[in-house]
């Protein structure tokens, strides 16, 4: 095996946001294909570690959390996924987590978010930003097909329940979670459908979503979850959050999510939540990083009337 | 969620506006029992741009005269089972903008297309107040002298302006069957942000049509609208005959309601999320969405779909995707032609 210098020369170079060519992205593509496909639907996940939500392309943001939360290797990353849309460096930002992953493979979990998908990200930013720095849609297809084999959930010392979005009606167990065959696109109804959709809510019961994927869950499903399967808590994402995190449901279930003033212009806070060495719990919350000017999206105004 | 597109055929984007107005305009708004307008002088034919009947797309058409007011609105209906999906078109359109749709929903629900007020074949008292108080009221009156004290289901459906109109109605709470809200392009932060250039994008637009072919053609050639037959069918009736002028013209005189613009947009995220019904909101474009619409679509409270390859007037330019879309909204929902119906689950709205 050769060693890490190009990986730690491609991470060196991606933490400045300097994305990396075509060709080196298919090359780590595969390496990262490769470790995926060993991991588990329900990856086992050893503590201590932090966990982290939504970051959608926001990657100066996700530089101000490894400053905040600690350098990964020397901090282990979990990582609930939506890596890519709607913020303008997209590209940098999953290129970043997923090298990260390939060099440090059991320091690193990033897990699959409702964007990590070919149709959204055609709608919402990932696509167009490719085609933009790249001049084809080759890296998109290489990061897509990639997103197919990411765990969809991770379990913190047997404790601790970690996914994008939340229960499904279909899925009672661990066990009916680790029989799911993920390796696809994200399907618009079913069982992994609801993982990566879902969302808790203050009413009692299985509800129809709003968002017209998933579902919603009351505190009673989120209960009887967690103590069938023996777990603590079941900490998520997928919902902003202005103070970047949220308890509800009695502690049964935490929203975390990592993006802060979300698409520029929502002004949350962002936070990670620190798993310690005794499975004690610590929120960091951060603000936007300071950043220079953003690229100007100029807006067409729209010719509505009326 | 995405669904075939249209095959019908477009143009490429470019900039250019729906809608329109007279501001010159002397002649008189139809009768509500006019047919269509009166014939140009002889054309040549131009069969590629040649108007449509409605007939073709809804079942009826009809008019409901309001109760102690000389106010009659106009409608066109499809459709004879599930809950009603009731049609609010923008600004310078009119029912007839939902036609080439309302023939797909009406396989699994009633459709009814209203002539907003200065619209199409309706006629009012003062077809110039279109502030939002007379709108929401003309909606309102119409529902209930249509279906009195028991209306069945309704999915407000809302385009631009009309998806304005949705909101606001369904913020008053007084549409007590009220089941769904669908608002097609409309966002209040870009809407506001563009109505100072409205009055140059209205006075920049071609006022006088020699005949109604020439008026499908420019709004075909212009981008406003992309799909012909949808614009075959819908333009006539945005016209009315200007005697003095042989001419078409404009029907609808927006130019006159700028007093009332702002009115139709303020407030109306807030009223959006506000509005404890299931909502979806159908964007021709992705960053339309202001710092409210935002934070509530990303605390998932209502679904958005970003439709691509469409102009403005989605439910012109891809009817069978934007029927696709209201149908399984509907049937997501679980809305039946009395309310919800949900075996197992309950409502999702508070």
């Amino acid at each position: 095996m050769p060693g890490h210098g190009d990986l730690d020369r491609q991470i060196e170079q991606l933490m400045e946001c300097k994305p990396l060519s075509e060709a080196e992205v298919k090359i780590l593509c595969d390496q990262a294909r490769a470790i995926l496909v060993e991991e588990w639907n329900v990856q086992p996940v050893k503590c201590p570690v932090t966990v982290c939500g939504d970051i959608h392309g926001q990657f100066y943001d996700l530089i101000e959390l490894f400053r905040i939360g600690g350098n990964a290797p020397d901090t282990n990353y979990l990582f609930m996924g939506d890596y890519v849309d709607r913020g303008y460096y997209s590209v940098e930002t999953v290129t970043l987590l997923v090298a990260l992953k390939v060099r440090y493979r059991d320091r690193i979990t990033i897990l699959r978010g409702n964007h990590e998908s070919r149709q959204i990200t055609q709608v919402y930013g990932f696509y167009d930003e490719c085609l933009r720095k790249y001049g084809n849609a080759n890296v998109w297809k290489f990061f897509t097909d990639l997103f197919d084999y990411l765990p969809l959930t991770a379990l913190i010392e047997s404790q601790v329940f970690c996914l994008h979005g939340g229960l499904s009606p279909s899925l009672d167990t661990l066990d009916n979670i680790r029989a799911l065959d993920r390796i696809q696109e994200v399907p618009h109804e079913g069982p992994m459908c609801d993982l990566l959709w879902s969302d808790p809510d203050d009413r009692c019961g299985w509800g129809i979503s709003p968002r017209g994927a998933g579902y919603t869950f009351g505190q009673d499903i989120a209960a009887q979850f967690n103590h069938t399967n023996g777990l603590t808590l079941i900490s998520r994402a997928h919902q902003l959050v202005m103070e970047g995190f949220n308890w509800c449901q009695e502690k049964n279930v935490v929203t975390v999510f990592s993006a802060p003033n979300y698409c520029y212009r929502c002004g949350n806070m962002a936070a990670i939540l620190e798993i310690g060495e005794n499975m004690e719990q610590n929120f960091l919350q951060f603000d936007p990083a300071p950043r220079q000017i953003e690229p100007d999206t100029t807006r067409k105004t729209p010719d509505y009337f009326l | 969620m995405e669904n075939s597109s249209s095959n019908l055929s477009s143009l490429p984007e470019e900039d250019s506006q729906n809608g329109g107005t007279a501001a010159q305009s002397a002649s008189k708004s139809p009768s509500a029992f006019s047919s269509k307008p009166d014939r140009p002088p002889i054309q040549a034919p131009s069969q590629k741009y040649a108007p449509l009947d409605w007939s073709d797309y809804f079942d009826q058409e009809d008019d409901v005269h309001i109760p102690d007011s000389e106010n009659v609105f106009h409608f066109y209906k499809a459709g004879n089972e599930g809950p009603v999906v009731l049609c609010l078109h923008g600004g310078g359109y009119s029912g007839l903008s939902f036609a080439l749709s309302a023939k797909l929903i009406k396989e699994k629900a009633r459709v009814v297309a209203l002539d907003l007020r200065g619209h199409g074949k309706s006629s009012t008292e003062n077809d110039l107040d279109l502030s939002i108080e007379t709108l929401c009221n003309d909606v309102v009156a119409v529902v209930k002298t249509m279906y009195g004290d028991s209306p069945p289901a309704i999915v407000m459906v809302g385009h631009s302006m009309g998806g304005a109109l949705a909101v606001h109605i369904a913020a008053k709470k007084v549409l007590p069957s009220l089941a769904a809200l669908v608002v097609v392009d409309v966002v209040e932060g870009t809407a506001m942000a563009s109505l100072i250039h409205m009055q140059q994008i209205l006075s920049n637009r071609m006022q006088h049509f020699s005949s109604i072919e020439k008026a499908i053609e420019w709004n075909i050639k212009g981008g406003s609208l992309r799909n012909v037959d949808s614009a075959r069918v819908s333009i006539p009736s945005t016209l009315i005959y200007d005697d003095s002028r042989k001419c078409y013209t404009h029907r609808a005189r927006l130019v006159e309601t700028e007093q009332y613009w702002r009115g139709w947009y303020e407030g109306l995220s807030q009223k959006f999320l506000a509005s404890p019904v299931p909502k979806l909101l159908l964007l021709a474009g992705t960053d339309r969405l202001d710092k409210t619409l935002t934070i509530g679509q990303m605390q998932g409270k209502f679904q958005m779909v970003v439709v691509r390859h469409t102009g403005h007037a989605i439910q012109e330019d891809v009817p069978d995707e934007f029927a696709n879309m209201i149908l399984n909204f509907i049937s997501h929902n679980r809305i039946g032609p009395h309310g919800v119906v949900i075996p197992g689950l309950r409502r999702p709205s508070q």
